[in-house]
């Protein structure tokens, strides 16, 4: 740990700019894996010098007007979902119950661990964003709802159970509008949730 | 065969007071042992509520009579743990403040700077500091 701790540290530092540009496209390989400690603390350490300014309300609202609108949501070409894509990030698998945002005692563990991480000196002073995907079974505005309450249950529970300051944590439901795999919309491999690192405090 | 007994005893004893070990587990660790210890009470009773805000808990006591007694034991045994880590992890510094001016004069706090100077320090740093840093999962 303490050796991941000097390399995000260095790369946080010193090579920011290459190392964020690197760091999505490595761990969206993973993604679908359990991340251990150390690279659940790599991924949200590279931050930008220059964080831009998104917060859950302004995703909520994009996803929201997307699906009253019935239009697609942009995200591809979309100033914040570039925005996105550059901050440090990991994406992880909570289990859920069926169509419900009741966290599976299974994924007890991989909160935990990304407690153990945001609790850690090097990201105890920065904010996180916790964004819920779902897959494209069943309706968007469902899905929308389901995945904004997962991402409620898990912000209420890294805060009440593991002590992560509520301050520090937001909470946004895409839906199905961020798919992982568009060309295989209600592969479960889109079910997913991503942490985002979106600034210091 | 006595006295080799008593000569192993006596060594495990000092091997116990010469190393520290943590005092609390790490926050995965926790969540870990909630889902081996619980994870089929909560299932079977808890289905229908969340862990966060005590709501588990909460529902494992009131189904206390079916629910295995190890499994509440565990759970207020990790519940105890979180409390330490978090309050070792609030407190680590001030309790390192000594070690931190005696090692790692100049360094500035942020990035885990400090934190990285003791951790290279650790052979030195005092006994209190090395142990909350162990039980702040630090180390």
């Amino acid at each position: 740990m303490r050796q991941t701790t000097r390399l995000a540290a260095r790369l946080a530092r010193g090579a920011a700019v290459a190392a964020v540009l690197a760091c999505p496209l490595t761990l969206e390989a993973r993604a679908q894996t359990n991340l251990n400690n150390a690279q659940i603390l790599q991924g949200l350490t590279q931050a930008t010098d220059d964080e831009p300014a998104i917060t859950a309300r302004i995703l909520r609202q994009m996803a929201q007007q997307a699906v009253a609108n019935n239009v697609p949501l942009t995200t591809d070409k979309s100033t914040i979902a570039q925005k996105l894509d550059n901050l440090a990030q990991i994406t992880v698998q909570i289990q859920f119950a069926l169509n419900s945002a009741i966290i599976r005692p299974e994924s007890y563990a991989t909160i935990g661990s990304i407690a153990d991480a945001l609790h850690h000196p090097i990201l105890v002073g920065y904010r996180f964003l916790v964004v819920g995907n779902t897959d494209a079974t069943g309706s968007r505005k469902h899905n929308l709802e389901l995945s904004q309450q997962r991402a409620d249950a898990i912000v209420e529970a890294l805060a009440t159970v593991y002590g992560v300051a509520p301050a520090r944590l937001e909470a946004a439901g895409l839906g199905q509008e961020a798919l992982q795999t568009p060309n295989d919309p209600t592969n479960p491999v889109n079910r997913r949730v991503q942490i985002f690192n979106i600034g210091r405090q | 065969m006595k006295k080799q007994a008593i000569g192993l005893a006596a060594l495990l004893l000092l091997g116990t007071a010469a190393t520290t070990s943590a005092q609390t587990v790490s926050f995965a660790e926790a969540g870990a042992v909630i889902a081996r210890s619980c994870g089929p009470s909560i299932e079977r009773f808890c289905s229908k509520v969340n862990i966060g805000n005590g709501q588990v808990r909460q529902c494992l006591q009131q189904h206390q009579d079916q629910v295995p007694s190890a499994c509440i034991m565990d759970y207020d045994r990790v519940t105890a743990s979180i409390a330490k880590r978090l309050q070792a992890q609030q407190g680590a510094f001030k309790v390192c403040n000594a070690s931190i001016r005696e090692y790692c004069p100049g360094v500035k706090f942020g990035d885990a700077n400090v934190l990285d100077c003791l951790l290279t320090a650790r052979k030195v740093v005092g006994a209190s500091c090395k142990q909350a840093l162990l039980d702040a999962g630090w180390q």
